[in-house]
């Protein structure tokens, strides 16, 4: 299974990866959720304005055969969803880092500093 | 205890095929990916490990005789050499399971069975052998099972010399055939809608055979694909819109019940019977149905369920198949299917999502 893992971001244990720049984290979903998954078909986003908490489910990613919930890293406003990722999901499979899913502006770091560092998550991966 | 593995587990494995439990056996899921797959189906040639699949042997005089009494089509009438897709009933019509029958001779029967089924399929038919002179035998340890799909599995068969021009085989037709220095059983017939071959065959030509057919081009494909192909064309699958609570009426397959016929278990039950469910085909234009999400009416009124649903690789569409109660199917056909918190409108297919290739 592919798992690359970038250093300069951070992970959640539902292989959700974090982007913070100034108060906005992107978030996506990792190398090895994409090849888990398989072929992603179908991508769900929120609706820009929505307050979500840390572990809300803010959308859905479906492949042909499963459907898969996404969950917010950190608590914070949605002001932008990728809805490119709409009209082609397969972006996801093709380039799971560059495939920002959602923007949330946060209005702390704590949660963010508390995610998973590549390190962390690779040893996750590795559990599984 | 631990899950069972076909003659071919090692070599999925070499692939890197994603595997996954299924009934009992670990079993491939997808190797490249379900598209990949699913489209070498429909256009090239696709190779399935479904050596899960159980084969009970009836031989003796009566061979043909018991299996027409067992099953709701008619087998007594079917041609030496044909292959007959039917429900195995109860004597109150719900149905045990789907199956398909293959006249190998005049007292050589070979019943092909679900792999989630196979005990409770034997303990059934071999309760009911009473009356007739045969012997029933569960040989399904001893095969692997191939399924070679796709339009160009006879120009790969015979350029592997595993089919001649002299075998006459013709669509949901099977027989022994001597190849490649062993008896194997070819049947024209699948699950996928398109042309091809099911090789009922030893382990360990199923070895050679599985990669002397990559060799030639097939395609590996697994469940998933396997799955996708065979919702496109509407076929049903056992535990989905069949079940043991359901008749075969329920699931629209009254053409596979000959009440004709002279005798047959759950006759008298299956003619009384009213379907208590009608089998609808519906796609979607955005959104992908699953099994078990709720179909509408037009009025948001809950009247049925999805029985499988999954994206469509040919169409690019969710579709699925799903029961809705027989006194609640609208006149208007118009129905919805929630998915999470919206009821998305669906639209109503009489014919399969695709038409498959077969011959």
């Amino acid at each position: 299974m592919s798992n690359n893992i970038p250093a300069e971001l951070k992970y959640t244990k539902d292989h959700e990866w974090v982007l913070l720049e100034g108060d906005i984290v992107s978030v996506g979903i990792t190398d090895f959720a994409q090849s888990s998954l398989g072929d992603i078909v179908f991508v769900e986003l929120p609706e820009i304005g929505t307050e979500l908490s840390a572990e809300d489910t803010f959308g859905v990613v479906e492949s042909i055969k499963s459907v898969s919930d996404l969950y917010s890293p950190v608590s914070g406003e949605v002001v932008e969803a990728n809805t490119d990722l709409e009209a082609g999901p397969e972006a996801c499979n093709e380039n799971p880092y560059g495939s920002w899913m959602i923007k949330l502006k946060v209005s702390s770091s704590d949660e963010y500093n508390a995610l998973m560092s590549s390190e962390e998550y690779q040893e996750h991966c590795s559990n599984l | 205890m631990g899950l069972l593995t076909t003659s071919l587990h090692q070599v999925h494995l070499d692939l890197g095929a994603k595997m996954a439990p299924f009934a009992g056996y670990d079993m491939p899921l997808q190797y490249s990916s379900v598209k990949d797959e699913s489209n070498a189906v429909r256009t090239n040639c696709g190779v399935f490990d479904v050596s899960h699949m159980g084969e009970f042997f009836v031989t003796g005089k009566d061979a043909i005789k018991f299996v027409d009494y067992l099953i709701t089509n008619d087998f007594l009438s079917a041609d030496l050499h044909k292959a007959v897709y039917s429900p195995l009933c109860r004597e109150d019509g719900t149905t045990i399971d789907d199956l398909i029958a293959y006249k190998l001779g005049q007292e050589r029967v070979l019943i092909c069975v679900n792999a989630s089924n196979i005990e409770k399929d034997w303990n059934w038919i071999s309760s009911q052998t009473n009356s007739f002179d045969i012997e029933l035998v569960n040989k399904s340890s001893e095969y692997s099972l191939l399924a070679v799909q796709g339009p160009k599995v006879v120009e790969i068969f015979k350029s592997i010399e595993l089919l001649s021009d002299e075998d006459n085989m013709e669509y949901y037709s099977a027989k022994e055939l001597n190849k490649l220095g062993e008896q194997v059983i070819l049947a024209r017939t699948g699950y996928t809608g398109e042309d091809g071959f099911e090789v009922f065959c030893s382990h360990d030509m199923a070895k050679n055979l599985w990669s002397k057919l990559l060799d030639k081009g097939a395609l590996p494909c697994g469940l998933a694909a396997r799955d996708v192909l065979r919702l496109e064309v509407c076929y049903p699958l056992y535990g989905h819109e069949l079940n043991d609570q359901l008749t075969p009426l329920d699931a629209a397959l009254k053409w596979t019940v000959k009440t004709q016929k002279d005798n047959f278990i759950g006759k008298a039950a299956l003619i009384e019977s009213k379907p208590k469910k009608r089998l609808v085909k519906l796609s979607l234009e955005k959104g992908i149905p699953r099994e078990g999400y709720n179909i509408l009416n037009s009025k948001d009124e809950i009247i049925g369920v999805v029985t499988s649903g999954t994206m469509s690789v040919a169409t690019g569409k969710g579709i699925a198949l799903g029961l809705v109660d027989s006194d609640k199917f609208p006149k208007d056909k118009a129905f919805k299917i929630n998915i999470r918190k919206n009821n998305i409108e669906a639209i109503y297919h009489v014919k399969a999502f695709v038409t498959g290739g077969h011959k």
